[in-house]
């Protein structure tokens, strides 16, 4: 198959920002030796060259398809990008430090296209809702062909294009297409009819944020004038969520450990 | 350049945002239209010979001009050269407009300038940055305007 190099090399060093670069440890195919190179990451695309410097690529690393995982520390500070499927690789590589590492795993595992596309549509999904919530007009700019091509160029705020998400389904299935190696994911913003009475954001539930508008009282259901005693009390309410919610995460995956291999279009 | 390839292969099986025969023209001169199976999948639009099980190219679409040809034909031109300029020819109008919108909005760089536009607003109409509760707040790639600092934080 055809790749069209020059279509990835000049996606490469056009102005918009790389991602992600730094040194990382490759692992042979078929050998037990690491070479280092430069990696650098731009979108779904991972490049690897041996210097910096260099002009020349020596490849790249479709991220399509591939979860990021820890690797048995055969040396330290490894990692993993399996690809799911019959007869497909796992690139073995390793980072200089425990830093980097987590650095590198952490942008890793949310760089495939997949990804971007579930969260951009549920922050759509939150935009519409959040507009609605302040009152403002829901009527989005619809992008025409030739407008998208004039605004690619430039970041316009005012033309902008949106996908109708589908709130927990969604946010549950971002959560999936990130790796293993994530924690229990936090717990989600649920559709307006069913909010729980802990709203969103949920990571700051024990903690009144300092910076922002103290949550109402309605939405600190167990808060009173014993700080003590209502602590633990929430400690223990939220404790149980989060365990519930990593308990049905687990079953989840479990569920959908299979992958879709098929066409589900019949082109005949 | 080493790619991925039987990964990439792999990938041009999924289930497809868009897929269809299209008449496609190469962009060397004197190449003629084809019929293709055109498929896009994330950021590629992979072309099959009908039938084929293996693609016979897959391109990258990001960085590339999106035009309407006629009532039935679109193009797709990369690197700014006209010599980069490939056909596609539809079997009627509204094929030919979904395929232009699905192609346009199936670059990663759209999409991150999305993310961006609705991260901004939903920060200024709530005050709260939702990138937060995903733990990707800070990074760069999310950034409004890369090289500026990130968003203030809302909380401690």
């Amino acid at each position: 198959m055809k790749i069209h190099e020059k279509l990835l090399t000049h996606y490469l060093s056009c102005p918009s920002p790389v991602d992600k670069e730094g040194y990382l440890f490759k692992k042979r195919e078929r050998n037990t030796s690491y070479q280092r190179r430069w990696f650098v990451l731009k979108g779904n695309l991972l490049f690897y060259q041996e210097r910096p410097a260099d002009r020349h690529l020596l490849g790249v690393i479709i991220l399509e398809g591939c979860t990021v995982q820890p690797s048995l520390p055969e040396s330290q500070h490894c990692f993993s990008l399996v690809f799911t499927g019959l007869g497909l690789r796992t690139y073995r590589l390793a980072a200089e430090d425990c830093l980097s590492q987590e650095s590198w795993v952490h942008a890793l595992h949310s760089a495939s296209h997949t990804c971007l596309s579930l969260l951009v549509k549920e922050l759509g999904r939150l935009y519409e809702e959040a507009k609605r919530a302040s009152g403002e007009s829901t009527q989005s700019p619809a992008l025409t062909g030739k407008g998208l091509n004039q605004s690619m160029a430039t970041y316009n705020p005012g033309s902008l294009y949106y996908l109708q998400g589908k709130g927990p389904a969604m946010r549950d299935a971002w959560a999936y297409a990130r790796s293993q190696t994530l924690p229990a994911p936090q717990v989600t913003v649920k559709t307006t009819s069913k909010r729980s009475p802990k709203l969103w954001p949920k990571r700051n539930a024990l903690v009144t944020p300092l910076n922002g508008p103290a949550p109402t009282y309605g939405e600190w259901p167990l808060v009173g004038s014993d700080t003590l005693e209502d602590f633990s009390k929430l400690h223990e309410h939220y404790g149980k969520e989060v365990r519930q919610l990593r308990a049905d995460w687990l079953r989840k995956k479990r569920e959908e450990a299979g992958h879709i291999e098929e066409d589900l279009i019949d082109l005949g | 350049m080493r790619f991925n390839e039987k990964e990439l292969v792999s990938l041009s099986r999924q289930p497809s945002e868009r897929a269809a025969e299209l008449g496609m023209r190469g962009p060397k001169k004197g190449d003629v239209v084809k019929k293709r199976l055109v498929k896009l999948i994330v950021n590629f639009l992979f072309y099959f010979r009908t039938d084929e099980e293996e693609p016979v190219g897959a391109l990258l679409l990001e960085q590339c001009r999106v035009e309407r040809e006629d009532d039935l034909a679109f193009s797709v031109a990369f690197l700014d050269e006209a010599e980069r300029k490939y056909l596609f020819e539809c079997d009627s109008q509204e094929q030919c407009l979904d395929w232009i919108d699905s192609i346009i909005k199936a670059s990663y760089e759209f999409m991150r300038k999305n993310l961006i536009f609705y991260r901004t607003e939903i920060h200024r109409l709530t005050g709260k940055d939702p990138l937060e509760q995903y733990g990707i707040s800070d990074e760069t790639r999310f950034q409004v305007n890369s090289g500026l600092p990130p968003l203030p934080a809302t909380s401690t």
